[in-house]
């Protein structure tokens, strides 16, 4: 159905309500400040993190930051559904999306277990302090990104949504992409770049 | 006033302002001996002016949101309050229980009072802020528990707005976060770690949904702005409220034992903490600038600007400047963090409740607004009190930077006490400043005596 | 596309954010719980009964409304967290027991009568707060 709402939402900027924008720009400072400081402590003690960066797992994040493009490729496909007003499309592509953020937290909890087993905490250096935290902080998000597209596809899955009232789906899929945007960043900075 | 039972307000109002002139005169008292050492020893000494000064302090900013939630939460909900003559029950338990414990406090050495008191049962007496006796602290859990109660009861009989829902979330935390004032560990780091559950979690956590939730109802009041627009940014305010303000109690991890990560993580939050009040400032203008009605109490709306621009100062501002781990290092447990103490306090919960009290108190003596003379007096206060703790706030971060100086950077370090003789000039000019707050307080409870052609009955 | 704005997503960014940092902070607790043991003499502490009876007397008697312990308190009178260091624990005691100075116009300590085991009690535990991890705060002796 090619409703005239279709028009409309490309003069609408940003998607989504206000509110998650506000809490986006919120979490994304957060986040800046974290890696603004984990660059700058880099510069002090650059031999040391580059010989700590070396014992990460690095093929576990390239697989994770597959995980998290593909699961943001579905969510963006949510939205276009919606917007066709194919509301089981769209609400199975967010389903992907999930599985996406799932399989995100499977290998990184692989990838922590090993860690903790070799007894690493956020007391072992500077490195680790902030690759834990960095990557815990991310972790949460990516569970909470999870709860909120589970709540968004209830919704959908109930036919909840359509191609003239998705805002709420909207709202979701920009929290979603947030999440993935910072791991973009995390992972070359903390796991790439020397 | 809409609804009788809004009248209880009136008497947590006036206690409040009467525990005010005693945290005052008190202050001064404090104020003068970091002067003139001797000053009223061994009668009155400082460790006991400090605690009636702070805990007075706690007591009425408590009644004060008592006072503001009895007032408020009626009108909000649309309904009497569930039970009236609980809420003036629980008002003089309280106010004896403060009396008493200030008696207490001032005539019995702390040690006999612990004796006296219990303390050996649960030993939770002695350290900052929370130096009450065990059954004040039980009295408090009583109180605040009862106040919780009939509050709910009355939203939950009538209409549910976000203003309540904020403001019932804020005194639920604090009663919550007060629990852990009964934990006291002999581990001191575990002992200062959960201290701050209650100081930290308090002042920089669920005061603020409360402070939110006031300002947002008389901003609601007084400049006849649609509720959903004042509701929806007063959400988004307390959101930025707590994601950094949780996370911010890391500022206070830096140097008590706890590990090193909380000097990062408390670094970046806290530093994000005055975004929120910079938020609540544009918020009150904001909101003000769009009035749609010109209220005829001005000296409400002035308090309300106030508070923003006040609690941004002191809380935002003055808070920031000391929080990052780096500079904390030197000026931990210096005047800086005393000077960043007064304004903060004063800045956001002193004039909220005093926001408030402007706006209800001429309605519960029936009549919309004070006469023109009355507000006049009343600004004047305001002007008088502000530009006092103004003052305050820089000689005592002057004191701070040159104590910083002296006894933590120089190549020669003095001790304590010579630093304390070198930065005495700045504690003089402190103790005026406070004097002149003092004059203002007078002021402020002159103008409600003041006569004059009272505005529009309520 | 109406309301992009809603006080109903408002309320629940609130409440989700509210909870989510919660837990983001429970965790961080978590895992100082885990760590301090390292930091915090605990040892030192379930040893000598003498620290904890020192504790309450520092508590009962309200020294943190005049002194600092690691940075906290009033700013009245002089940091005790590493006085243990600075003054040694006879001079401590000694100093306890003359109090009050009496000097003219100088901030006056209280005389508190404690006995040679509670001097005793209270030196021990400034020891063990003296030797708690603090990432070297202070930046010098004097505290």
């Amino acid at each position: 159905m090619n409703s005239p709402a279709i028009a409309d939402i490309k003069v609408h900027h940003p998607p989504g309500d206000l509110a998650i924008w506000v809490f986006i720009l919120a979490e994304l400072l957060a986040f800046g400040v974290f890696f603004t400081t984990y660059v700058v402590t880099r510069m002090h003690n650059v031999a040391l993190f580059d010989e700590m960066q070396l014992t990460l797992d690095r093929n576990a994040g390239a697989l994770n930051t597959v995980f998290l493009i593909a699961g943001s490729w579905c969510v963006a496909r949510s939205v276009a559904a919606i917007k066709l007003d194919h509301r089981a499309a769209s609400a199975r592509w967010l389903l992907w999306g999930i599985l996406a953020g799932g399989g995100f937290l499977v290998v990184k909890l692989f990838e922590y277990s090993a860690k903790f087993e070799a007894g690493i905490n956020l007391a072992t250096n500077t490195f680790y302090m902030f690759y834990l935290s960095l990557t815990f902080f991310h972790f949460m998000h990516v569970i909470l990104g999870m709860v909120i597209l589970l709540a968004v596809w209830l919704k959908a899955h109930r036919g909840g949504y359509s191609a003239a009232d998705h805002h709420g789906l909207e709202t979701g899929a920009s929290y979603w992409h947030m999440v993935d945007l910072v791991w973009i960043i995390l992972f070359p900075l903390v796991y790439v770049m020397r | 006033m809409q609804y009788k039972s809004q009248s209880v307000a009136k008497l947590y109002f006036i206690a409040a302002i009467g525990l005010f002139v005693a945290q005052i005169l008190f202050g001064l008292v404090m104020g003068l001996q970091y002067v003139m050492g001797d000053f009223l020893f061994p009668h009155i000494p400082f460790n006991v002016a400090r605690m009636v000064h702070t805990n007075a302090l706690i007591v009425w900013l408590l009644m004060g949101f008592m006072g503001a939630a009895y007032y408020l939460v009626p009108e909000e909900s649309e309904t009497e309050l569930f039970s009236p003559k609980l809420a003036v029950l629980m008002f003089w338990i309280f106010l004896v229980a403060a009396a008493l414990t200030v008696v207490g406090y001032l005539l019995v050495p702390y040690a006999g009072l612990a004796k006296l008191t219990g303390n050996d049962l649960l030993p939770t007496m002695g350290r900052e802020f929370l130096e009450q006796p065990l059954p004040t602290k039980l009295g408090i859990v009583v109180v605040a528990l009862v106040f919780l109660f009939n509050i709910t009861m009355t939203v939950l009989k009538g209409r549910k707005t976000s203003i309540s829902i904020v403001l019932l979330l804020g005194l639920w935390g604090l009663a919550i976060f007060f629990l852990f004032s009964f934990y006291n560990p002999d581990n001191v780091v575990k002992d200062k770690f959960y201290w701050w559950w209650v100081v930290h979690l308090w002042v920089e956590g669920v005061w603020e949904l409360i402070l939110g939730a006031i300002l947002a109802f008389v901003l609601i009041k007084v400049t006849g702005v649609d509720r959903e627009v004042i509701e929806k940014w007063l959400y988004v305010i307390v959101t930025l409220t707590l994601i950094t303000g949780i996370i911010g109690t890391g500022h206070h991890y830096y140097w008590i034992g706890t590990p090193e990560y909380w000097q990062w993580w408390g670094s970046i939050f806290s530093a994000l903490e005055p975004i929120p009040f910079f938020a609540m400032t544009l918020f009150a203008f904001n909101m003000v600038n769009r009035r749609r009605r010109e209220h005829p109490n001005k000296a409400a709306t002035l308090w309300a600007l106030g508070t923003g621009v006040m609690s941004f100062l002191g809380a935002g501002v003055w808070g920031f400047l000391h929080t990052l781990a780096p500079v904390n290092f030197y000026t931990h447990g210096t005047q800086i963090t005393a000077a960043h103490g007064h304004m903060a306090f004063y800045g956001a919960y002193v004039m909220v409740v005093l926001t408030m009290i402007s706006y209800a108190m001429p309605i519960l003596r029936g009549r919309a607004a004070n006469s023109n003379k009355a507000q006049v007096m009343e600004m004047w206060a305001f002007w008088l009190m502000t530009v006092a703790i103004v003052f305050i706030t820089l000689f005592l971060t002057a004191a701070g930077i040159l104590q910083v100086w002296l006894q933590r950077i120089a190549a020669t370090p003095m001790s304590f006490m010579d630093t304390q003789d070198k930065v005495a000039l700045f504690y003089w000019m402190r103790e005026w400043a406070g004097v002149v707050f003092l004059i203002g307080l007078l002021v402020y409870i002159w103008s409600f005596f003041c006569k004059g052609e009272d505005k529009t009955a309520a | 596309m109406a309301g992009t704005f809603t006080t109903s997503m408002a309320r629940n960014i609130f409440f989700g954010g509210t909870i989510f940092f919660l837990l983001v902070f429970l965790a961080l607790t978590f895992q100082n719980e885990q760590i301090i043991p390292q930091r915090d003499q605990r040892a030192q502490l379930a040893a000598n009964p003498a620290i904890a009876a020192g504790k309450k007397l520092w508590e009962t008697n309200q020294c943190i409304g005049c002194h600092t312990l690691l940075g906290e308190g009033a700013y009245f009178a002089p940091e005790l967290g590493n006085v243990y260091k600075r003054r040694g624990p006879e001079f401590i005691k000694a100093w306890i027991k003359t109090q009050p100075t009496n000097t003219p116009g100088r901030r006056q300590m209280p005389q508190f009568n404690f006995t040679e085991q509670q001097l005793d009690d209270l030196t021990a535990f400034f020891k063990y707060v003296s030797e708690i991890n603090t990432s070297n705060w202070p930046p010098n002796i004097e505290g």
